[in-house]
């Protein structure tokens, strides 16, 4: 190994070897030596304008910002003279002038802190709280660690109305002190260029042009503005006024099949913020507003089930779960194998998939246990799951010379996708977007179709095809002439770039003529050339089919390094599930609309909110959300992701390992015994070799679904649309999505 | 409008650093910058409407609204401030019910500042279209209104 170069400086007398390429700021941080900072943040680039971060260098005239100064060899710095310190308690002296400074400076400040907490009958304010942030402002902690105890200046407040109108975040830029963090993660780590500072001066204020509302100027609400504010200017409607959290932990997010790591922030066992993390290498914290922003109020839902229920002739009743599952293990008891079945979401963890498989075989003898996304896709969902199977890892995205994508957008989901996208693009690379509408990504396209759906076969062709097949689609040629598009370059490029990606969005599973894109693109993958990544919606596909999810796939079955089978073989039977046919008994976990419940002497519906199907359930059992249970995903890297318990599962409702093994242990004694996660994986790991501690990408076999195609029938997929989870769309539910959802349809 | 943007931007290479030059180009050509014009430089030159807004709104040079039919100058130089120009502005403001920047809702007027006309002497100066009127009071100036339709 060879050692890695450094460079030796000196900090306060210390000498030190750091990295060179390092900032001042940087070098004394990794050394653990705090130089006050307000604008500087870790993964922005430097920027120099709060001037806290002064330092004194030997032979370097005045006091330069650290943050911007880079480390050199021999350096001698001193961060703490008298001389810096009266200089720095000026320039925060002179920020504070616009900066409301009660919380800041009061001779009251202790008092005040202890009787906020007053237990009062009605909602009393005590004390001066106009700062939303107040506990979490990185002022508060500069002024202490400046020790600035008073200031000489009057406060000049500058009067704005506070701004509230758009979902998810409020603005309070009264409280604003113009460090720029918010812009430049916008502009520079988003790629989404929102935000702006406006006119200049004592008038300088930030925001989208021409006083247009954020939803309208294309905000996408990932809210990083709102994680690297240092005051209380930015603040999350559901996470305001709570003060500092008590606990955080790490999750991954189960809205979509990237899965993004969180960090939950909760209080009082209450989710009041979910961050980023930005040294993660999948997402690299990109996170988009379903992560950000639907958590808190999806698990914290008044619509929530507290206690399992059972419907009677008046109405629904409250029991409790000894008797929910007397009653499960009753109706299910001596059922034959074709008079059930289970209609199971694509967002249940592996170990609930595992523990749902093995209760309809062994105990029912059933095969069906039917994904949603097997009845809605019907025919095409062979052709979708061996698209996703060739699913590249994310990172494949920057190094693309040529980009295309179909039917894909990634304003309010699958943004670590989308950025990387925005990346390559502006390194260089040729993108080309294909929709019906406009993308976020046709900025920064270099040839963008905004298309009919019925044209996109006719786009999809000329470019896939290369050429030679023009003349016949004359259709596309008049797009491509009104489109103003330089085909001359677009065929250019396209046959001189090697690597070349498609991207298919959640759109084309709602596109009319989707057996037959579908069907293009497999075989365009197949023979070589083109790359492609699944933004999918189905946050475990990969996992539920693995873990024998799915009928006639047992655990293991699907995984290529294990059975040696490249493709696997089903019958279209199968998949062609009679849903006219009465059954006694239909199980679901998730939702299903109403079009896949045939008619049932006894309905169980197991989900965390009502349903949006409306025939009523005879049993109700309340589940837990992602936040509050542990186990693991696959996403559509094919990596096994962790899934941790961050707060205590919401009253009464349990993980839905739990209630399936719980039925299935009153069934047949033994069978269900498990008590925990590892005694789960302890049973799947003699299926599954090394589950769940597989680092490497997984490989699975392609599914082969014999049988004619001319009777699939086209159901649009509700995924597609909008955001859901375990069913429920995120908007039903999450206020500021249903704002969305509206401007999106308008 | 849309012919005669593009044919703004045939003059100027499709570089970002060509931001300003277009902006001043389409302000002499309509005598402001207009939204549909910022979504149209923003798809020329692949910078986002809100990131051009940002920069033009720091220059003075850029107006946003159309002019109306005449245009208000108060000056508010140092001269003029002391003498009552702030004054005059706060009474056109009130009076034509328009903030400093903008346009009346009929076009008749639009009202702006300027740092400084030169004639210090006359102070406080106002100027509407080419003219300058000297020695101005609230009075005076409402009276001067309105002979403009």
């Amino acid at each position: 190994m060879t050692k890695e170069k450094t460079v030796s400086i000196t900090i306060d007398n210390k000498k030190l070897h750091v990295k060179p390429g390092l900032t001042i700021l940087q070098a004394a941080k990794a050394n653990n030596i705090y130089i006050p900072s307000l604008c500087a943040f870790e993964h922005l680039p430097s920027y120099g304008a709060c001037r806290l971060c002064i330092v004194e260098v030997d032979g370097i005239r005045g006091f330069p910002t650290s943050c911007t100064t880079p480390v050199e060899d021999g350096m001698v710095i001193r961060t703490e003279t008298q001389e810096l310190r009266n200089l720095r308690q000026e320039v925060l002296k002179l920020l504070l002038s616009e900066h409301p400074a009660s919380c800041l400076f009061c001779s009251d400040k202790e008092e005040c802190i202890n009787f906020q907490g007053t237990i009062r009958k009605v909602g009393n304010t005590t004390g001066c709280r106009y700062c939303p942030n107040d506990h979490r402002c990185e002022i508060q902690t500069i002024v202490e660690k400046i020790g600035l105890t008073e200031t000489s200046y009057p406060v000049y407040y500058r009067n704005f109305p506070v701004e509230k109108y758009d979902p998810f975040y409020d603005r309070d830029y009264n409280l604003c002190i113009l460090c720029g963090r918010c812009i430049r993660v916008c502009n520079d780590i988003r790629l989404n260029g929102t935000l702006s500072f406006k006119q200049r001066g004592q008038k300088t204020t930030i925001g989208p042009a021409f006083d247009r509302t954020h939803l309208e100027a294309g905000c996408e609400f990932c809210g990083a503005c709102v994680n690297v504010c240092p005051t209380g200017a930015l603040s999350v409607k559901t996470g305001k006024w709570y003060g500092k959290q008590d606990k955080e932990g790490e999750t991954t997010c189960n809205f979509c099949s990237i899965g993004c790591k969180l960090i939950l922030q909760t209080k009082n066992e209450s989710i009041v913020d979910s961050l980023p993390d930005y040294d993660s290498p999948l997402d690299k914290g990109l996170i988009c507003v379903k992560g950000r922003f639907s958590i808190t109020e999806y698990v914290h839902s008044p619509w929530r089930y507290s206690t399992p229920m059972e419907m009677t002739p008046v109405g629904y009743n409250n029991i409790t779960w000894e008797k929910a599952l007397d009653i499960a293990a009753e109706k299910i008891k001596g059922v034959k194998p074709d008079e059930v079945l289970m209609l199971i979401s694509t967002q249940l963890l592996n170990e609930d998939i595992y523990c749902t498989q093995k209760f309809m075989r062994k105990i029912i003898g059933s095969e069906h246990i039917i994904p949603t996304p097997l009845i809605y896709l019907n025919n095409d969902f062979a052709t979708y799951w061996n698209l996703c199977t060739e699913s590249q890892p994310l990172e494949v995205i920057e190094n693309t010379q040529f980009i295309f994508t179909v039917g894909f957008d990634s304003t309010y989901g699958y943004s670590p996708i989308g950025i990387r996208i925005k990346k390559a693009a502006k390194a260089g690379a040729y993108l080309v977007t294909l929709n019906d509408k406009e993308t976020n990504l046709d900025l920064l396209a270099s040839a963008s179709f905004q298309v009919e759906k019925k044209a996109w076969y006719d786009v999809i062709e000329i470019l896939i095809a290369r050429d030679g097949k023009e003349k016949k689609h004359t259709e596309a040629q008049k797009i491509l002439k009104e489109g103003a598009i330089d085909l001359n370059r677009l065929k250019k490029s396209l046959s001189k770039t090697k690597d070349k990606l498609i991207v298919l969005g959640q759109d084309i599973l709602n596109h009319p003529e989707r057996t037959r894109l579908l069907d293009r693109f497999e075989k365009t993958i197949t023979k070589g050339g083109w790359k492609i990544i699944v933004a999918n919606p189905y946050t475990n596909l990969k996992g539920t089919l693995m873990l024998g999810g799915f009928p006639y796939i047992m655990p293991g079955d699907i995984l290529k390094t294990q059975t040696g089978e490249k493709v696997k073989t089903i019958k279209t039977q199968i998949v062609n599930f009679d849903l006219n046919k009465k059954r006694k008994l239909i199980y679901i976990i998730g939702d299903a609309p109403d079009l896949m419940i045939p008619d049932c002497d006894f309905l169980i519906y197991q989900n965390a909110l009502p349903a949006s199907f409306k025939k009523m359930p005879d049993l109700i059992l309340p589940s837990n959300l992602f936040p509050e249970t542990d186990g693991t995903i696959i996403n559509m890297e094919d990596r096994i992701l962790m899934v941790k318990k961050v707060i205590e599962p919401y009253m009464e409702s349990k993980p839905d390992w739990w209630i399936i093994s719980a039925i299935g242990e009153r069934l047949k004694k033994g069978k269900f015994q498990f008590k925990d996660m590892q005694s789960i994986h302890g049973e799947i790991k003699k299926l599954i070799k090394g589950f769940p501690k597989i680092k490497d990408r997984l490989e699975f076999s392609r599914i082969n679904a014999a049988g004619s195609k001319k009777t699939a029938r086209f159901t649009p997929v509700p995924e597609a649309k909008r955001a859901i989870y375990r069913g429920i769309a995120l908007s039903e539910v999450v206020s500021g999505m249903k704002v969305i959802e509206r401007s999106l349809n308008e | 409008m849309s012919d005669t943007i593009d044919l703004i931007f045939e003059k100027y290479e499709r570089a970002q650093d060509q931001l300003i030059p277009i902006l001043q180009e389409v302000q002499r050509q309509y005598g402001y910058v207009s939204p549909e014009a910022v979504k149209k430089i923003s798809r020329y030159l692949k910078i986002t409407e809100n990131q051009i807004y940002g920069v033009s709104s720091f220059y003075a040079q850029f107006r946003f609204s159309a002019p109306g039919r005449h245009s208000i100058r108060v000056c508010l130089g140092t001269a003029c401030h002391v003498r009552g120009g702030a004054t005059l502005l706060e009474m056109l403001e009130r009076e034509l019910d328009i903030k400093c920047g903008d346009t009346t809702s009929d076009k008749r007027f639009d009202l702006d500042r300027v740092a400084c006309l030169g004639c210090c002497a006359l102070s406080p100066v106002v100027q509407i279209d080419k003219d300058i009127y000297s020695r101005m009071t609230v009075t005076k100036l409402a009276e001067l209104l309105k002979s403009y339709e």
